[in-house]
């Protein structure tokens, strides 16, 4: 390769045509602002218009250039090149066209911010596109998760009715959640994807008022209507894409959504539901504060859950309601929430009467085909 | 004009480390803060670089790949392949769930059948994209055939390599390097690969047979030492201490074994580039790979220090190394008529490797 002194406005240059592998030798220099000529000693002059030519980045010595017209044409300049060179060529391709239009500093700030706002769509979006699903896409989701549940579910006439009214008591919308208790000893309640609520047969017998049970059935409705349950469907749906590949069956995760938990602020949401339509039919809140506070060992105590240590005589007694405490934090601060709202000397209808609350809770007894109901 | 390949080597790499960190290091820094999307272009970067100072007789090679087509290539392959593999398989299970684990079965089959072969393609086309997007004095590689042939030829003589109790795995794989590079080309040269699985087959049988006798071997030593430890503890034998000795002895036995078995493996593969690069030709060069045994362990090993020592970093630099060491151990002779040396007229295509890279293991 010749590095001669070349005369000002002229430079060494060499370039392939992209026809055969014959180097050519020669010099290049500008001619108007339009276009480069390059020269080779016994050829005819080449010109290449300038906005034919393309940046192509830089070799160990040389700035390297491609035409668009045609993409096997490669020339090559001097690393340095003068101004006048530098402002007509096209700029150094270095990162790739945004960085380099941008600068690098710039880009790496604008592509921090933008992932960023995508990251925070991403694992917000459960939140706010969840509420957007219709119910009815949702029951289906939820069936096929779900599966059928019949046969687990204890049934008996008098049982189902008694169901049937606290449930109208607390879910007044025209299509009902489907609601039913569970055959199982577990201290727990659920909301299934697809609308479904369930009462543990545990939790059913420990209860001793039908207020108590209204509170948690309110509750669990809550979430169905809130959308909780679509949102934590979502959640896992993106918690998947996340852990690609861990391709855990759609049958599986229905029970991992309902044991997954919802957010604290989904938990308020859903009490404040529960109290909402306890008022409105006209239950009272007391019993589902009692409850609360059995759990939480007292009614004095703030902090439900610091309360095991303290009150280790209570909590042990309870302990059989540990399972609902897992699953939904509880604390003294809800049971006085609920306290709350009730009103100072009302005088409240029980929500079912002696018979009806016998029948719900003697339903799994008296119902014989029932098969036990094992969540895991 | 005619350009004869020098006496030293006809390959030379000529880029420093120094040079190179900076480019590893901002395509680590844009990778991670557009989320992963910025690799295809650090990938064509890091190749532009690569390329650029890779010297073949006269004059450096240029890598003609951009990020772009990488990406599509990638979106390409995650659309035509990753997304009906996902649905076909959603729709096995659901079809085993419902009782219909024949059909089911059949259709998981049919579907890893369908990996198998494509793997075989994308093989072939990584291989052709790599070559179309090298240039030499401006002059491109290529191939006339899209490789869909060589995905069933891979399909069958993998699966026959592996049929006799996997003796005829270097047969299968000299065949298939064959078969690959015979359908490549520069310019308007097609490569010829006459590679012969003799040689290989040596070094393979040691691969073979190395954990037979390993095991023979490690177990007697295993077992001795384990009493020999026993005994060692205290004048008379001490069960404990021989149960203690024994289980030393079994895990000094099974990091020996792979440790070997991976010595063996890399002698094998060292055997392997040998015969395989050795029995290339390009009109009239022919080539030669001159990496030994100990080269290739000294590779990896560094490559090993190099990630540990610096907490997975020096992990960007592996390509690097990687390419140097292919490049400086390449060797060519013969003549090369420069005005012959027309371009290629094979038809290119527009997109990247894409996930197909993934697949691509070796060296070009
Ligand atoms: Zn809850």
């Amino acid at each position: 390769m010749e590095e001669t002194a070349s005369p000002p406005g002229v430079l060494p240059a060499n370039w392939y045509d992209g026809v055969s592998a014959v180097r050519h030798e020669g010099t290049a220099r500008l001619s108007g602002e339009s276009a480069l000529v390059l020269e080779e000693a016994g050829q005819p002059a080449l010109n290449v218009p300038l906005g034919d030519l393309v940046s192509g980045g830089a070799l160990a010595s040389q700035l390297l250039y491609q035409r668009v017209s045609q993409p096997d044409f490669r020339l090559r300049l001097p690393l340095d090149l003068p101004p006048d060179f530098a402002t007509a060529l096209p700029q150094r391709r270095k990162y790739g066209g945004w960085v380099d239009r941008m600068g690098l500093g710039k880009a790496v700030i604008a592509f921090t911010a933008v992932s960023a706002a995508a990251v925070a769509l991403f694992m917000t979006a459960p939140e706010w596109l969840g509420p957007m699903v219709p119910p009815a896409w949702e029951r289906q989701i939820g069936d096929a998760m779900v599966g059928d549940l019949g046969g687990k579910l204890c049934h008996t006439p008098a049982g189902d009715a008694a169901m049937a009214k606290m449930l109208a008591a607390v879910d007044p919308a025209e299509t009902k959640v489907r609601a039913g208790v569970a055959n199982s000893g577990m201290v727990n309640a659920v909301a299934l994807p697809g609308g479904q609520v369930m009462l543990f047969d545990g939790l059913v017998q420990q209860a001793e008022t039908p207020e108590e049970l209204a509170g948690v059935l309110g509750h669990e409705v809550g979430h169905v209507r809130e959308r909780h349950v679509m949102t934590a469907i979502l959640r896992q749906f993106g918690l998947s894409i996340l852990l690609a590949g861990a391709d855990s069956g759609i049958g599986n995760t229905a029970f991992g959504i309902a044991s997954l938990g919802y957010s604290r602020e989904a938990e308020r949401e859903a009490d404040e539901y529960a109290r909402a339509r306890m008022a409105a039919a006209d239950i009272s809140p007391l019993g589902a504060a009692a409850f609360f506070e059995r759990l939480g060992g007292g009614r004095d105590d703030e902090d439900g859950q610091e309360n095991g240590e303290e009150n280790s005589e209570d909590a042990r007694e309870e302990n059989a309601l540990i399972g609902w405490i897992a699953s939904h934090p509880s604390s003294g601060e809800r049971a006085k929430a609920y306290r709350n709202a009730a009103t100072e000397g009302k005088d409240y209808p029980p929500v079912l009467t002696d018979e009806e609350f016998a029948a719900l809770q003697s339903m799994c007894d008296e119902d014989e085909d029932v098969e036990e109901f094992d969540l895991f | 004009m005619q350009d004869q390949p020098g006496a030293d080597s006809a390959f030379q790499f000529e880029g420093t480390w120094q040079e190179f960190a900076p480019i590893a290091f901002t395509n680590l820094l844009l990778t991670i803060v557009t989320l992963g999307i910025y690799r295809f272009w650090a990938t064509a970067r890091e190749r532009r670089y690569l390329w650029s100072r890779s010297r073949f007789v006269d004059e450096n090679l240029e890598w003609a790949g951009t990020g772009k087509e990488l990406l599509i290539g990638f979106a390409l392959a995650a659309i035509v392949f990753l997304l009906p593999f996902f649905i076909i398989s959603q729709v096995a299970q659901a079809l085993v769930l419902r009782g219909q684990e024949a059909l089911g079965g059949l259709l998981t089959l049919v579907s890893f059948l369908a990996i198998f072969y494509l793997a075989g393609v994308a093989r072939f086309r990584a291989l052709r994209y790599r070559l179309s997007r090298t240039r030499w004095r401006g002059i491109r590689g290529g191939s006339d055939t899209q490789g869909w042939q060589f995905g069933l030829s891979y399909m069958w003589k993998t699966f026959v390599g592996y049929l006799p109790l996997g003796l005829l795995v270097p047969w299968s794989m000299v065949s298939l390097w064959n078969e690959r590079w015979s359908k490549m080309s520069f310019g308007p040269h097609q490569f010829t690969s006459e590679a012969d699985q003799g040689p290989v087959f040596v070094r393979y049988l040691l691969f073979y047979l190395a954990p037979f006798l390993m095991f023979f071997g490690l177990t007697i030593g295993g077992a001795m030492f384990g009493g020999a430890f026993g005994m060692m503890s205290d004048g008379d034998v001490d069960p404990d201490a021989i149960g203690a000795g024994f289980i030393i002895g079994i895990l000094l036995f099974v990091f020996g074994f792979y440790f070997v078995l991976g010595l063996i493996a890399v002698a094998f593969y060292a055997a392997f580039y040998r015969e395989v690069v050795g029995a290339m030709r390009w009109n009239s060069v022919g080539f030669s790979f001159t990496a030994s045994t100990k080269e290739w362990i000294m590779l990896l090993l560094g490559d090993v220090v190099l990630v540990v020592f610096t907490l997975g970093i020096g992990y960007i630099f592996l390509s690097y190394r990687h390419w140097k060491f292919f490049i400086t151990h390449l060797e060519a002779d013969g003549e090369i008529m420069l005005d012959e040396l027309t371009q290629s007229t094979t038809a290119t295509s527009k997109h990247g490797e894409g996930l197909l890279d993934a697949f691509d293991v070796g060296a070009i």
